[in-house]
């Protein structure tokens, strides 16, 4: 555990030596300010003449501004993430310090959680300036706390999924240009699932001449591939959570989500030892 | 104090490393010798435990390298070929970073860190950051951090590269004192650095070891040069699985 602490607090000074923490942190709170400072006006708008609007009533805060907001915070992680941990792992290759940590009385697991635990690092330095905005807004709206704190979990979750999977890409390239490459695409493609889904229709299109087995096999198929569709992706569960529905589901597709990747990370690190 | 055994490393169809047994009494420097691409670096990385045999074993102070791999890890102190640093740190920050991962306590590692760098010539450097350091300063910063934590191996990958010739002979005059507590390995492509820091000398060519000869049997007959290069001249066999 010492370890872990040892390698994150070198990881975290490191996003500070160089230009990348302070972009990355600036480039946040300039995004998702403005997209705050936006909604959050747009919201009081329509709470004060939602009949201008074509609102039948005020539109509920949760729906229609926390959870939009807080997702759309997460999402900004999908641009900036391959930023965090593009150098994670790959920047180690590429200048061979790989060698020196792997010859250092260092398990797998002090390199792997030291370098995740100082992404989530700068993760929480994010959700901080989240957070000024939440302060702003539990001053101005009639919402319960617990609602605000199971947000920024939401977001929090979020964000943690896509470095996790980061982390993981950051392990198998020798270069950062293509680590962030890959995550970017990787992370865009997790997001773009979910719009496919939407456009999918329920019942699977099956030729109508097809026996009555074939189609219902073809449809089991089919609503398999819709649901994965429509489960996988990364913002959808956290759509939910961020209205302040708790749903196991939705957290434990988290923690199955980076469970899976940091494991498959694990892996990619015992295969360089064979391969190097 | 270095037992190695019947160890081959394979990469894909290339045997780098072919059927090597070598053994390192404690106290001793043994110089390791070889043309480019022999497997000196591939032996060295095995004994490390950076990447593992694919045939043999190798044990270092009684623990083996693939069994006990933080044993092994906690009483070697390795500079690699490429001296691995983090171009973005101060030399003392480096240093200290490196004395953390070595398990040594927050009251010594003060201490430590500015003995070593009195050691290595780096004490009016320690603020400057790595990536401004001359190839000659970061290669005295590489062998610093091998030498952190004084532990009992030291296994070397060419530490003297890049040095000024002052700088080379201090170096060698430190791993000479080094002989009385450690144990060194240490590969180089200067002949005569051998000849004068080492007790033993191996030559590897093609992945086998084709000469094991102590220093003063060599002084009677042949030169170092001579015995190298008559070493690398024999006939091997292929080196492929």
């Amino acid at each position: 555990m010492r370890n872990v602490w040892t390698l994150c607090k070198r990881e975290v000074k490191s996003y500070f030596y160089t230009p990348v923490g302070y972009v990355v942190l600036g480039a946040y709170a300039l995004i998702s300010g403005l997209g705050f400072s936006l909604s959050f006006i747009l919201y009081s708008f329509w709470t004060e003449t939602p009949a201008l609007y074509d609102l039948p009533a005020v539109p509920d805060f949760e729906e229609a501004f926390l959870s939009t907001y807080l997702v759309y915070c997460g999402t900004i992680i999908m641009f900036i993430g391959p930023l965090i941990t593009m150098r994670l792992l790959a920047e180690e290759h590429n200048q061979g310090t790989i060698e020196m940590l792997l010859t250092h009385p260092l398990r797998d697991r002090d390199i792997i959680f030291g370098k995740y635990l100082a992404s989530l690092t700068m993760l929480c330095l994010m959700l901080f300036t989240t957070s000024i905005n939440m302060v702003i807004v539990y001053y101005f709206v009639q919402v319960e706390i617990e609602v605000l704190l199971f947000g920024l979990l939401a977001f929090f979750l979020m964000g943690a999924a896509f470095l996790s999977m980061g982390l993981f890409i950051s392990s198998i390239c020798r270069t950062q240009i293509t680590a962030a490459t890959l995550t970017f695409s990787a992370f865009f493609a997790f997001y773009m699932m979910g719009y496919m889904a939407e456009d999918l229709p329920e019942a699977a299109p099956v030729p109508a001449e097809w026996s009555e087995q074939a189609q219902t096999n073809a449809d089991t198929v089919y609503q398999g591939f819709r649901t994965i569709l429509n489960e996988l992706p990364i913002d959808a569960h956290a759509q939910q959570m961020a209205q302040g529905i708790f749903q196991p589901a939705d957290i434990a597709y988290y923690i199955l989500f980076i469970v899976f990747f940091i494991f498959l990370t694990f892996r990619s690190l015992e295969m360089l030892k064979w391969r190097n | 104090m270095i037992r190695v055994r019947h160890v081959s490393k394979e990469y894909g169809a290339f045997r780098a490393v072919d059927d090597v047994s070598f053994e390192i009494n404690k106290g001793e420097i043994v110089g390791f010798l070889g043309p480019n691409g022999a497997g000196k670096t591939t032996t060295m990385r095995v004994l490390t435990g950076y990447h593992p045999a694919t045939k043999g074993s190798a044990e270092i102070a009684g623990f083996d390298v693939n069994t006990h791999p933080l044993e092994v890890k906690k009483r070697v102190g390795y500079l690699p070929e490429s001296v691995p640093l983090y171009l973005e740190m101060t030399v003392s920050s480096y240093l200290s970073f490196v004395a953390e991962l070595k398990d040594i306590s927050r009251s010594k590692r003060k201490s430590e860190v500015a003995d070593v760098m009195e050691r290595c010539g780096l004490t009016h450097m320690q603020r400057r950051l790595i990536q401004n350091l001359s190839k000659g300063y970061r290669q005295r910063v590489g062998l610093a951090q091998a030498l952190i934590g004084s532990p009992p191996v030291l296994i070397l990958d060419e530490p003297t590269v890049g040095l000024d010739p002052k700088q080379i002979v201090g170096i060698r005059q430190m791993i000479k004192d080094l002989a009385d507590n450690h144990t060194v390995l240490l590969s180089t492509h200067i002949l005569p650095e051998v000849s004068m820091i080492c007790d033993r000398v191996l030559i590897l060519h093609e992945g086998k070891i084709v000469t094991e000869k102590k220093m003063d049997e060599l002084e009677k007959g042949a030169s170092l040069e001579e015995v190298f290069i008559a070493a690398i001249s024999q006939e091997t066999k292929p080196a492929h699985a």
